[in-house]
Order: structure tokens, then sequence, then C-alpha cells
């Protein structure tokens, strides 16, 4: 139940099999204060997942890097700010990566660009199984992931790979505002239960 | 209202991965959540499962990026700490900051509505038609007030006619910048990033009303932090953006 918790309360990061994810917010606690020793092992633990998910949003190779370069500082310059009663680190710095990601794909790539890579959202199972590595945490959210049904996983993935609002998933899906948000919910639920997230 | 309830929980899911777009439903879920413990529990739990399709998605950055991020590090002073904060766990203060803004805002009114009837009599000067932008702006069939707090504390109110592609902004409550530093006003459109100004000093933690002319539907308005004098592109991170209905 409680967040404090490293073993399996939470989705671990990749590198994260000795210290679990209490380490990755202390990491932080001290990167607030100014620690720059810190700061270079939270960029060895956060680097990876923060650059793979702006990649899955933003694609464009050159503009991913620029962007995970500010999300990278942002966490540098916000750390102060982290509130470890308020979530984990890895979930902090991965809302700033997605949240960037997002807002790069709002404000640079025209509209209809992006209505014409909505194509390629549509391959979540796979899109997902080429990013994943032997990593335990990999494997296990792929393994949750295929336990969705395919509608929960086309909706998540549109939404968080593909960057879409809901209602944009509705339209892509040609399904009720209704419908994606409980199915997006109920997707998150089974995977929260089958990852072990308390 | 059970079904409105229960409307607004199912929201979490959409919220937990960030698809959940700036409006009045984020905003009626963010201050459901704020009343609701169950809500907030299963909130976190599935803000969490958001962060492990960012681990499933992880990849490799370019080497040299390393030694990019770690060089701009050491020259980035860093933000304090938030003492004010739009956190879920402290509603009251977010709640009653909001109130504060409106009725900052409705102060405004009167004020700019006062300024009007005082100079009926004078001559039509810069400040009286400045004045009178204003005071259309507020009293546009469309007009809108948007709340919103800032990262740095206090709260930014601004007043937007679509129809007039016009907005006021006044603050309350913000922090005096640092030595060298001024707040700059942005109207962050899709086509590109507009100055709309500097903000002046504050009296009695007061800044505004300032007009701001020539939004275009999708434009936001942000804030920033920049060095005296102002910039032609934002240099930081805003500490509040506000999306514009267009």
């Amino acid at each position: 139940m409680s967040l404090r918790n490293p073993d399996r309360s939470r989705p671990r990061l990749p590198g994260a099999e000795q210290g679990g994810d209490q380490e990755l917010d202390d990491l932080l606690v001290r990167v607030g204060r100014g620690d720059q020793a810190a700061f270079e092992l939270l960029y060895d633990r956060l680097a990876a997942p923060a650059y793979g998910v702006i990649r899955k949003v933003v694609r464009d190779p050159d503009q991913t890097e620029e962007v995970a370069q500010e999300v990278l500082l942002e966490v540098w310059r916000c750390a102060a700010r982290f509130d470890p009663a308020l979530g984990s680190a890895a979930t902090w710095a991965m809302t700033i990566a997605h949240r960037r990601a997002i807002d790069r794909v709002r404000s640079t790539v025209a509209a209809a660009e992006r209505e014409q890579k909505t194509a390629d959202f549509r391959v979540p199972a796979d899109d997902v199984a080429e990013a994943v590595e032997a990593s335990l945490d990999r494997e296990r959210v792929r393994r949750c992931l295929g336990g969705l049904t395919e509608a929960q996983r086309e909706s998540i993935t549109l939404a968080y790979y593909g960057g879409h609002s809901y209602p944009e998933v509705a339209a892509l899906l040609g399904t009720a505002l209704g419908t994606i948000k409980t199915r997006i919910r109920d997707g998150l639920i089974r995977m929260r239960d089958c990852l072990g997230v308390s | 209202m059970n079904l409105f309830r229960h409307d607004l929980h199912t929201l979490t899911g959409v919220y937990a991965l960030d698809v959940l777009e700036p409006g009045a439903e984020k905003d009626r879920f963010i201050s459901h959540v704020r009343r609701c413990q169950a809500c907030k529990a299963e909130l976190t739990g599935l803000q969490e499962v958001a962060t492990s399709l960012a681990v499933a998605a992880a990849a490799e950055p370019p080497a040299a990026m390393r030694a990019r991020v770690l060089a701009a590090v050491a020259r980035t002073r860093q933000l304090p700490p938030e003492i004010r904060s739009r956190s879920l766990s402290r509603p009251r203060g977010f709640k009653l900051a909001v109130l504060a803004a409106v009725a900052t805002a409705a102060a405004v009114a009167i004020a700019v509505l006062a300024i009007i009837q005082i100079n009926t009599a004078r001559q039509l000067s810069q400040s009286r038609r400045q004045s009178l932008a204003i005071a259309a702006v507020i009293s546009a069939p469309d007009a809108r007030i948007l709340a919103r707090p800032t990262a740095a504390g206090g709260v930014t109110t601004v007043v937007v006619s679509a129809a007039r592609r016009e907005l006021i902004v006044t603050t309350e409550g913000l922090p005096a910048p640092r030595r060298g530093q001024v707040y700059e006003l942005w109207l962050i459109g899709p086509p590109r990033v507009r100055s709309a100004g500097l903000l002046p000093a504050a009296t009695a933690g007061h800044i505004g009303p300032i007009l701001a002319t020539g939004i275009v539907p999708g434009d936001k308005l942000g804030l920033t932090i920049e060095p005296a004098g102002g910039t032609a592109q934002p240099t930081t991170t805003p500490i509040v953006v506000v999306p514009l209905p267009s």
C-alpha cells in the first residue's frame, strides 16, 4: 500500500534492480539541493526512458534530442519542487517529459503532418515490442500491455505514445467520448493490477 | 449528481496519461479529486502505470547529449522550492487564490469603469484610449475570466474576448523578479511566439491591467522570467500558461 515501499510498489526504471525507487527519490532530493554528482547518477537512470517516451511522441530525432535536453535541464532546475509525498521521482520526471513532448508536437508540427503520422500509431503492440529490451521491468510492462484487450491497448497507446488528447483518440477510433474515458481507465487499472502497483 | 460524480471519476485514466486538455472538464476533475480520497489514491497508482509506459519505451539517447546536459546544468541556476503550490494536496490555498483572483478581476473591472467615468470630461488621452480598450474587453459579450496560479507563486488572471482578439492580464501576489530580471508576457501560438510586453512593477502585490491585442486562434498566454529589458523569444520555461478560447 505504502508508496514508500520500494519493492513492487512502483514500476522500476532500468538499472533500478539493486536500489529500488527510494534511491531515485533520494537522488532527486539531493539534486534539489544543487548536488551535481547526484544529477549525473539521476541522468543515467532517467535519460533513456525520458528520451524514449519523447521519441515516441515527437518522432523526429533532432527534435527528440532537443526536447530531451530541455526536459533533463528542467529536472535540474525544478528538482527542489519535487514532493515525494505526491508520487515517485520517476513519475514526476516522466510527467515533465511527456508534457514537453506533447507541447512540442502541438506547437511546431503542422496539423496536417500529424494526421499523416497517425497511421504509424496504429500498430501499438509491435511498436512497444521494438523498444523493449531484455529488462525485467520492460518485459513486465510489455506482458501487462499484452494482457489488455485490443481496444484498451489501442486507446492507451494512441493517447500516451501518440500524444493525442482523449477527444482526438475518440475521433480516430470513431468511438464515443465516454467509452474512451472508461476504456483508458479500465485498461490502466488492469495494468496497475498486473504490474503490482499499489 | 451521482452520475455526474461518476462521470468525473472516470477521468482518472485520461488525466493520468496527461491527455485531458485544459478546460472546464479538467478544472472540475481537479477540484473533484481534491475532495475525493479514493480518486486521489487511484490517480497516484495510474500515474505510476503511465510511468511504466515511459519505461517500456526507453531508448538510449545519443551519447553526446549527456555532456551537453551536464554542461548546461553546471551553468543553470535552480529554482527555489515552491512555497505556494498548485499541487492536489493544498486545495484550500488554491481555491482562495482563485476566488481572490476573480474578486481582483471584478475589482479591476469596477476600477476601470470608474476611470472611464472620471475621464469622460477630459480629452481623449492615450491612457483613456487604453482604458476604453480594456473596458471593451471586459464588457465584450464573449469575455471570459481565466485564473491560473503561477509556478513562481501568485495568480494570473486573464479576461479574454476571442471576438475582439484582445485580452487583459492582471497578476496578484507574483513575487518581485530578482535583480536584473523581468516578467515577460507571450502569446504562444501555433504559427509563432510573440512577446506581449513586459510586466511593470507591482503596486501592493498587484500588476495590471495590461492589454494584449492581436490574438489568433490557438494562442496561449504565457509568462516567463527573462533578463532585464526582455527578449525576442522566451528563454525559460513559462511559470504559467493559460490556454485561450478560440
